[in-house]
Order: C-alpha cells, then sequence, then structure tokens
C-alpha cells in the first residue's frame, strides 16, 4: 500500500501538544491522532503530517528541541 | 378545513410544543413559523411522527402543512417500545473526554472523534450538549472529524440552549441545531447509548 501520510511519535502528550504548536507556527500541517494499532499498541498520540511535509516537520522538531521517539510511514 | 397554529414570534421549544398537541387534535394543520430554528425543529418533529410536511414560504412568514400519512398514525409519541431496536447514539456532554485533567481531557477527545471514523459501527446520531457544543462550532479542533462523519451519514444533533448559552449560535460549524424534545426522544429511543 502506498504511503500518504507520516506519524511523528513523542514521549508523552504534554510533548506531543508542543510539536503540534511548534509545526502550526512552522506553517505545517498537523493532526493529532491516536498512535495507530500497526505501529504500537501502546495508549498514545501522535501527530500525522502528510507524506511531502514529513522533512520540513521533522528538521522544524530538531531545531524546535523536540525529542522524537519515531518516526513511521502509514 | 384544518388547524392553523401561529408559532410566529415564539421562542424554542414552543413552536414544537402547539404543534404537538394540535397534531393530538387534528390529522391536518398548518404551522406558520418565522424562523430556520423553528422551522427544522417542527418539521423533524412531524416527520419523525410519521406526518408528512410540505413547505410554503410567504412574505408574512413559513406556512407547513403537515398531514398524518397514513390513517393508522397516531398522535405523535416517542416511539420507546422496543429500545434495543433503536439506533445507536453517541452523546457528548462536554469539550473534553473524561473530567480528570482538562488539558488531557481536551487531547482525548480529539483521538476520540478522529478514531470514530475509523471504526465500527458508526453512531446514527451524535448529541452535543453542554460545553460539548463547542466542539460543533467554528474553531474547534474537530471539526474535521466530525464533517467527515456527518459525510458518512452521522446525524449531529447540538444542543440549541446551549449554543445560545455560550453565544455560539451563529457558528455552528457542523450538525443542526436541536432542542430537548428531540435530545430526549433521541435518547429514550436510542438502542444503545455512549455518553461522554
Amino acid at each position: 500500500m502506498k504511503t500518504t501520510a507520516t506519524i511523528f511519535l513523542f514521549p508523552s502528550v504534554s510533548h506531543v501538544l508542543r510539536a503540534e504548536s511548534l509545526l502550526k507556527a512552522k506553517g505545517v500541517r498537523c493532526k493529532l491522532i491516536p498512535v495507530p494499532r500497526s505501529v504500537s499498541s501502546d495508549c498514545g498520540v501522535c501527530l500525522r503530517v502528510a507524506r511531502k511535509d514529513a522533512g520540513m516537520a521533522a528538521a522544524a522538531l530538531r531545531e524546535g528541541g523536540l525529542p522524537v521517539l519515531g518516526i513511521h510511514e502509514i | 378545513m384544518s388547524k392553523t397554529v401561529d408559532a410566529r414570534g415564539l421562542a424554542c421549544p414552543q413552536p414544537v410544543i402547539l404543534a404537538r398537541k394540535a397534531l393530538l387534535e387534528e390529522d391536518e394543520i398548518v404551522v406558520i413559523v418565522d424562523n430556520d430554528t423553528s422551522r427544522h425543529n417542527v418539521t423533524r418533529m412531524a416527520e419523525r411522527s410519521g406526518c408528512t410536511v410540505t413547505s410554503e414560504t410567504r412574505a408574512d412568514g413559513t406556512y407547513l402543512h403537515i398531514r398524518k400519512s397514513a390513517p393508522a398514525a397516531q398522535a405523535p409519541q416517542p416511539q420507546v417500545d422496543e429500545p434495543t431496536q433503536g439506533p445507536l447514539v453517541v452523546a457528548i456532554s462536554q469539550d473534553r473526554m473524561g473530567s480528570g485533567d482538562p488539558e488531557l481531557g481536551a487531547v482525548l477527545i480529539r483521538s476520540f472523534l478522529h478514531t470514530l471514523n475509523e471504526i465500527h459501527p458508526l453512531p446514527k446520531i451524535m448529541i452535543f450538549f453542554n460545553t460539548g457544543v463547542r466542539l460543533v462550532v467554528e474553531g474547534s479542533p474537530v471539526l474535521e472529524d466530525l464533517q467527515t462523519l456527518q459525510r458518512q451519514g452521522v446525524q449531529m444533533l447540538a444542543c440549541g440552549t446551549c449554543l445560545g448559552y455560550f453565544g455560539l449560535k451563529e457558528k455552528l460549524a457542523v450538525g443542526e441545531v436541536s432542542n430537548m424534545y428531540t435530545i430526549a426522544e433521541t435518547l429514550l429511543g436510542a438502542g444503545k447509548v455512549v455518553t461522554l
């Protein structure tokens, strides 16, 4: 299956919220969603961005000093 | 000659109450309303009661011609005879999920409403009341998910009293304004209600 989105995993809900604000401020469209079952069975949330924006998002998060636990294509 | 109920200038839910009363006495009535909310609510009540409704717009108001469609049609009663046969209803009573930490609750409701789009069965009806109505207005973080659910056929009812209380009536962005009659009938006629 062709992937259309990339998800970013973070250590905690607070990190997800901070990452969301950061990406929105940088103009990167993202959506807070539950971590997909295919990635983890944890009861967590993550950020989904369009596949084409993944590079930009990763760079912005790195710049903002936000720890990313994992990046998955879904 | 059919009975005429002039509900112009009356606030919700008065038009619905008057129309319901008139339907108990007559098989055919005309209800005159002067705003969209009343028109929707009276029409919905009549249709749910098995009546046919034709709407006619005149200069002095909207005339709703309501007729009981079959001779066997009874006076409008909530259908509570076989509740297990009724629809799956999700009632959202707040703009958060759970009553502990508010910030976490706001994250959880976003996560929950996103997930509803991905699992089955879909609810048939979603009811939003109290601070839950903040989720169906402009600027809501879950608008996209709710609009997707609506496109899939989920009916969304927002408590009009609540929208009014928060000054959000003009900002409704998904679903329709509803009243306590419809909300109560929907809850009591449901096969299953999941309340958040």
